[in-house]
């Protein structure tokens, strides 16, 4: 120990700089130097640029004017925002468990040993691929219209389809069905976590005598908890942030009835101009988002199963 | 293997700054020099505007155009941010409105009197009233204005002969009387008019300037109270009650985006529209065939004792503050709105034109005598008495959320009541005007 320290005393000799040398030290700093350059331009800068514009009145052709909690004042107290925002919670509530049921069910499906198993797990994967895109919420346009496919095909069996499009009571349900047949992403986790659930559970499950049913809730659900609270919380974010499907098939009509705050904030920036307002929506949205995600990392505790954490 | 890595560090690095700089744009392109032409219209107008650049260019070999077009729908979103960071094009094709919305407080576009344009942009063609409408708030023509357009009538005439009704109809009472035809001879799904949320808007404006006789909007002042405002939603109402139009839960439930691409409209079931003069030819293309449209411009549909409605400018050419040609923007604006050659590849695709060389040049060649947008927009000019305020299209107001189509929406689904609608409507004007200040 002392021979340690009396060599810590001898002073360092001075290292003539090394260019080269330095370089090879930071080599990794370089390899990530595009990635860093991308982040900090796309998305440091506007992330605080955007804290900074939501206390002021910035109106891109008009600058900024005034600055203090005006726009947050605003959101709170005008009826078309707070509007938008339960309609935002009704969508993220309604579509992210329907996604995740539906999700999970499929995947149980499709990890038992059927014939021709690959081809529906391509299937069922494609609409995550297509899902959000223009093209996809035309068609659904197109499905859901008043004469459309699927009045048409309930005509068939006697039923007289509503006005989907039309009727504030249905057209969030238009919407929350596209996001809803966007499962595969979801899916996909589900079977990976499916396979890895031990055999052995099962065969000493049915040894006891516990049905599918009963193995599915006590051991299949358990045992992959913390994929499902992977799905919930990012879905949740995604189910937030939704714009392409209510922009491109209602607009965020009928009467406001499928106007989520993203289309709002939409608004706010390249229709009126008003960036100030755009960007407290945005951090508004993302307050309430961040919440969501610490309230589900803290009810963890409480259902989801860590295998190599002695159970927690 | 260090020098590889090394190698591999420097090319990503070199890689992304290329990346980068290739952001930007370059004014030259394969040693020519290059000018941007931006504008939005439908397929024809781009075929018109792309051959008519063509003609310039053959005059101009070491020039190259860069052709930016669109569609209109999320035109003015994407224009705006441009607007905004100045990276509009060197020649821009502008609604009317946005001289105020955005040139007011951004100052985009160049003097058009300015030395720099060398003369060759030859504003004397234009009506001195019109350019007047052009002018910045220190009093320079900024846009030169194409054409002048307003609402007007347009029927399906099969439609209407299939109902029994042989005359397009050019009274209140003549409309209501076809809706109730419609109903009975054809169906509860045939209507004789269709109007979405802004032609409901401009519409219910038109019956109150011709009921009360004042303008909508003066000097930042909007002239009707909202008792008055009320009666033009119960006129709206009134259409939807005696089946003249459909409601819009019936419009928005067909699931199309516009009009044209309404099935109801190709199939004849909606014979009427009141739009643009100049739009007529989209609405005509747009009607099945198999079933022989008769599609002609209606007249004049006398509300109260006078005449109301609108006209405006229905687009404008503007140069960009940063080009580095100006001359040649101005030139090319001059081919495409004066000279022979240009104007005869443009034809009629931005309406009856204002410059007085283009209009001979039309007319010599035989293109407007028995032109429907021709004829539309000379009624329109006649029968519409009052010009535009230029807030009347502020986003707050026409854009999809604005107060035009909540407010219309709110009185036909009846969710909320008819004072409430005017009531809203005068709080969301009075708050734009309010801001134009």
């Amino acid at each position: 120990m002392a021979k340690k320290q009396a060599s810590a005393a001898v002073a360092i000799p001075k290292q003539k700089f090394s260019f080269k040398k330095s370089l090879e030290n930071n080599m990794g700093f370089f390899f990530i130097l595009p990635w860093l350059i991308g982040f900090c331009v796309f998305k440091l800068y506007p992330f605080g640029a955007s804290l900074f514009y939501s206390f002021t009145d910035y109106n891109l052709f008009k600058g900024i004017n005034e600055y203090g909690f005006m726009n947050y004042k605003t959101i709170f107290e005008t009826e078309r925002i707070v509007k938008a925002l339960i309609v935002t919670f009704k969508y993220a509530f309604i579509t992210v468990p329907l996604k995740l049921v539906f999700a999970l069910f499929i995947a149980y499906i499709l990890n038992f040993k059927i014939k021709g198993v690959n081809f529906f797990r391509t299937g069922y994967y494609i609409p995550s691929i297509l899902g959000g895109s223009v093209a996809i919420a035309v068609l659904w346009k197109a499905l859901f219209r008043d004469e459309g496919l699927i009045n048409t095909a309930l005509g068939f069996i006697g039923i007289n389809g509503p006005n989907w499009l039309a009727d504030p009571n249905y057209a969030l349900f238009v919407i929350c069905a596209l996001r809803v047949w966007q499962f595969g992403s979801a899916m996909v986790i589900f079977l990976a976590a499916l396979k890895n659930v031990p055999q052995d559970l099962y065969e000493a499950a049915s040894i006891d005598g516990a049905g599918k049913w009963r193995q599915f809730f006590k051991i299949t659900v358990p045992m992959i908890t913390p994929v499902i609270f992977f799905n919930m919380v990012t879905q949740l974010c995604q189910a937030f942030q939704e714009f392409n499907g209510p922009y491109v098939i209602t607009k965020g009509g009928p009467q406001g009835s499928t106007n989520l705050i993203s289309l709002l904030v939409y608004d706010s920036a390249f229709k009126t101009n008003e960036m100030g307002m755009a960007s407290a929506m945005a951090w508004v949205m993302f307050v309430i988002v961040m919440v969501l995600t610490i309230i589900s990392f803290i009810s963890q505790k409480h259902w989801v199963y860590y295998s190599d954490e002695d159970g927690r | 293997m260090r020098n590889f890595k090394k190698v591999v560090a420097m090319t990503l690095i070199a890689a992304s700054t290329a990346s980068l700089a290739a952001c930007g744009s370059g004014s030259k392109d394969n040693g020519k020099k290059k000018i941007t032409l931006a504008w939005w219209g439908g397929d024809s107008r781009h075929t018109a505007t792309k051959a008519a650049v063509e003609k310039w260019k053959a005059t101009h070999t070491d020039f190259e155009v860069d052709l930016q077009y669109n569609s209109w729908d999320g035109y003015e979103d994407k224009m705006s941010t441009k607007f905004a960071s100045k990276t509009q094009a060197d020649i821009n094709q502008i609604n009317w409105g946005w001289l105020n919305a955005y040139n007011k407080q951004a100052n985009l576009f160049m003097d058009l009197n300015d030395s720099k344009l060398g003369g060759k942009l030859d504003l004397t063609q234009f009506d001195e009233k019109y350019l007047n409408q052009c002018k910045d708030s220190n009093g320079k023509v900024v846009a030169v204005p194409v054409s002048i357009t307003g609402r007007i009538f347009y029927w399906n005439m099969t439609t209407f002969k299939a109902a029994g009704i042989e005359k397009a109809p050019t009274t209140y009472d003549e409309l209501k009387a076809a809706g109730q035809k419609f109903k009975e001879k054809l169906g509860d799904d045939y209507y004789p008019l269709a109007l979405n949320e802004l032609d409901r808007t401009i519409l219910m404006v038109n019956y109150l300037e011709s009921k009360y006789n004042k303008e909508w909007v003066t000097d930042n002042k909007l002239n009707y109270n909202e008792s008055e405002i009320k009666e033009g939603y119960a006129f709206i109402e009134d259409l939807e009650n005696n089946h003249v139009i459909p409601t819009l839960k019936k419009l928005i439930g067909d699931g199309a985006d516009s009009l044209d691409k309404n099935s109801n409209w190709i199939d004849g079931k909606y014979a009427g529209i009141f739009e643009w003069d100049s739009s007529a030819v989209k609405f005509q293309k747009a009607l099945n065939k198999d079933k022989k449209p008769e599609f002609v411009v209606g007249d004049e549909i006398k509300f109260g004792d006078n005449k109301g409605g609108y006209t405006k400018i229905s687009l404008a050419f503007a140069i960009s503050q940063n080009t580095k040609f100006p001359a040649e923007c101005a030139d090319l604006v001059n081919f495409l709105l004066n000279e022979e050659d240009g104007v005869k590849e443009m034809g009629l695709e931005r309406g009856t034109p204002l410059s007085k060389k283009a209009l001979s040049t039309l007319d010599a060649a035989g293109k407007l005598k028995g032109d429907m947008v021709t004829e539309a927009n000379a009624k329109v000019i006649a029968n519409s008495p009052f010009q535009m305020d230029p807030t009347f299209e502020d986003q707050k107001l026409k854009g999809s959320t604005g107060a035009y189509y909540t407010t219309m929406q709110n009185a036909s689904y009846k969710s909320k009541s008819l004072d409430d609608a005017a009531k809203d409507l005068v709080t969301a004007i009075n708050e734009v005007l309010g801001s134009n200040k």
